[in-house]
């Protein structure tokens, strides 16, 4: 009980380090948060609404939407990875369970991401969008982006500690799984087989989800709430069970 | 006969492997190479063969050797942050405290905003650490920096800093010392000093990690030598030291 207690504060000092240090050396600070997602939907919009302004209702939601998904598993799973390289001297004093780590970088994407919440609102208003009963789905779909930004982020963190340059080759992958993503597309343009390829995508899972319930007022359907829970689950106990298994390791290899 | 007390660390015939990769096999593509290949070359490094001893409750045990003989992995493995190879360490690893300095601070953040963190990751919570704050600042002679970020401070305040905060707790039941007798300028080093004498004689049970043989001399109750991780001698701090010196003489003739 007592170690749960310390756990939390050690994980919400982190987090706090986290975001203090992110924007330590900007003056706008935190406000970048919200600036951010609007700056990358402007430039994304201004090239790709007219290119997609018949199959796409309302395109600078569409992206926005799934903009924030995206950057959030990317600064998650990213931060996670380095996490216990970064802390090499703090793993050895620590008794508390070394998962606080990667589990404080994810969070504090998470802050991140809450605050960019606040830029979403303003452009819902904008395009006048209103807010459905189907939108108690989103935050639920949000929980279940973050345990699947964990379960990849534990299995990263550990990997990174034995090959370094597993991040090179995840920051590949990761363009790779964007395009794949239909963030600034309409899923309907590919050909069949792409399609169908694209349906297996957890993160589409998540992105579309987050848009039916949303954009278009309507909850997802069975397939994408099965998809979403399944991912996120299943990733997140495979992420658990390597990092139980490769924990005692790390030590020697830092 | 010495008097029996019950063993709170015991070390059982413990052995200790890395395996050093002889390439520099960072990379994933000369681990694949090497996978496929079906060999990987690696170095068997023994950092600890066969070691055993018990250090018994209220005793002041001294780990003593020459660098690199494999004393910081025997201190780790006690902490429970290793796992040994072969044997093993028994200890109530709750209640073992490594004691190190000021690692984990971060620059980008205030003096106060580290005293937290730090803290935290120590294992004290947050009224603790509350509690204890003006004590801390007012051991590290840092108050009017501590709104200040790390990054402005000398070596010599962030080392005050690190001491004053590794030391706030009560003293843990199992203390493991790595040569942190003392730290900073000499007026800092007499007054750091003296803490960690307070906290070694007042009753618990200590390991102290050194090269020195003053050290181990001034503050050990017991001591084993360990030489190129190799249990070479276990017993009294003054004939332990003796011995040691002894091969230190041999040696600097030889060579």
């Amino acid at each position: 009980m007592k170690s749960i207690k310390q756990s939390v504060f050690v994980v919400r000092e982190l987090v706090s380090r986290e975001i203090k240090r992110k924007y330590s050396r900007s003056h706008l600070g935190i406000l970048w948060s919200v600036l951010n997602p609007l700056l990358y939907m402007a430039v994304l919009s201004l090239i790709f609404s007219a290119v997609f302004r018949k199959s796409i209702e309302n395109y600078p939601v569409y992206y926005l939407t799934g903009f924030l998904l995206w950057n959030f598993f990317t600064l998650a799973t990213n931060g996670a990875m380095t996490s216990l390289v970064d802390n090499k001297p703090l793993l050895l004093q620590m008794k508390l369970p070394r998962l606080i780590f990667p589990t404080a970088r994810v969070l504090s994407a998470l802050v991140n991401f809450c605050y960019s919440l606040a830029a979403y609102l303003v452009i819902l208003l904008v395009f006048r969008i209103p807010i459905r009963v189907s939108a108690a789905a989103f935050p639920v779909i949000v929980v279940l982006t973050v345990l699947f930004s964990l379960g990849i982020g534990f299995g990263l963190s550990i990997l990174y500690s034995f090959f370094g340059d597993i991040r090179y080759l995840y920051g590949v992958l990761l363009t790779l799984w964007m395009y794949l993503s239909a963030l600034f597309y309409p899923v309907e343009i590919l050909p069949e087989g792409v399609k169908s390829l694209i349906r297996w995508n957890p993160m589409y899972s998540y992105i579309s989800g987050a848009r039916d319930c949303i954009l278009y007022g309507r909850m997802p359907d069975g397939g994408t709430w099965f998809s979403m829970i399944l991912w996120g689950v299943g990733i997140f106990a495979l992420g658990w069970w390597i990092f139980r298994k490769g924990q005692t390791k790390i030590v020697e290899k830092l | 006969m010495q008097e029996e007390k019950e063993a709170v660390i015991s070390v059982e015939d413990v052995g200790m492997q890395f395996r050093i990769p002889l390439e520099n096999q960072e990379s994933l593509k000369d681990y694949l190479i090497g996978f496929l290949k079906g060999k990987q070359k690696f170095r068997v490094l023994k950092a600890l063969d066969h070691i055993s001893f018990q250090v018994r409750k209220g005793e002041v045990m001294g780990v003593i050797g020459t660098n690199g003989s494999g004393k910081s992995t025997l201190l780790k493995l006690v902490a429970g942050a290793l796992v040994p190879t072969s044997g093993r360490v028994v200890a109530d690893f709750d209640k073992v405290h490594l004691l190190t300095l000021g690692t984990g601070f971060d620059r980008e953040l205030t003096a106060r905003e580290n005293v937290y963190l730090n803290g935290a990751i120590l294992g004290y919570s947050r009224e603790y650490i509350s509690r204890k704050y003006e004590e801390i600042v007012r051991f590290a002679e840092l108050s009017g920096f501590m709104d200040q970020k790390i990054k402005n401070f000398s070596s010599g305040m962030v080392l005050r800093l690190g001491f004053a905060i590794a030391t706030a707790r009560e003293t843990p039941e199992i203390l493991i010392l790595d040569e942190v007798l003392s730290v900073g300028d000499l007026f800092f080093k007499e007054k750091s000093g003296r803490r960690i004498r307070e906290m070694i004689h007042s009753g618990a049970t200590v390991l102290i990690v050194s090269h020195s043989t003053a050290t181990i001399l001034q503050n050990c109750t017991r001591a084993v030598w360990i030489e190129k991780g190799v249990q070479q001698m276990v017993g009294e701090p003054a004939e332990v030291c003796r011995a040691y010196l002894e091969f230190g003489r041999r040696r600097s003739k030889d060579g």
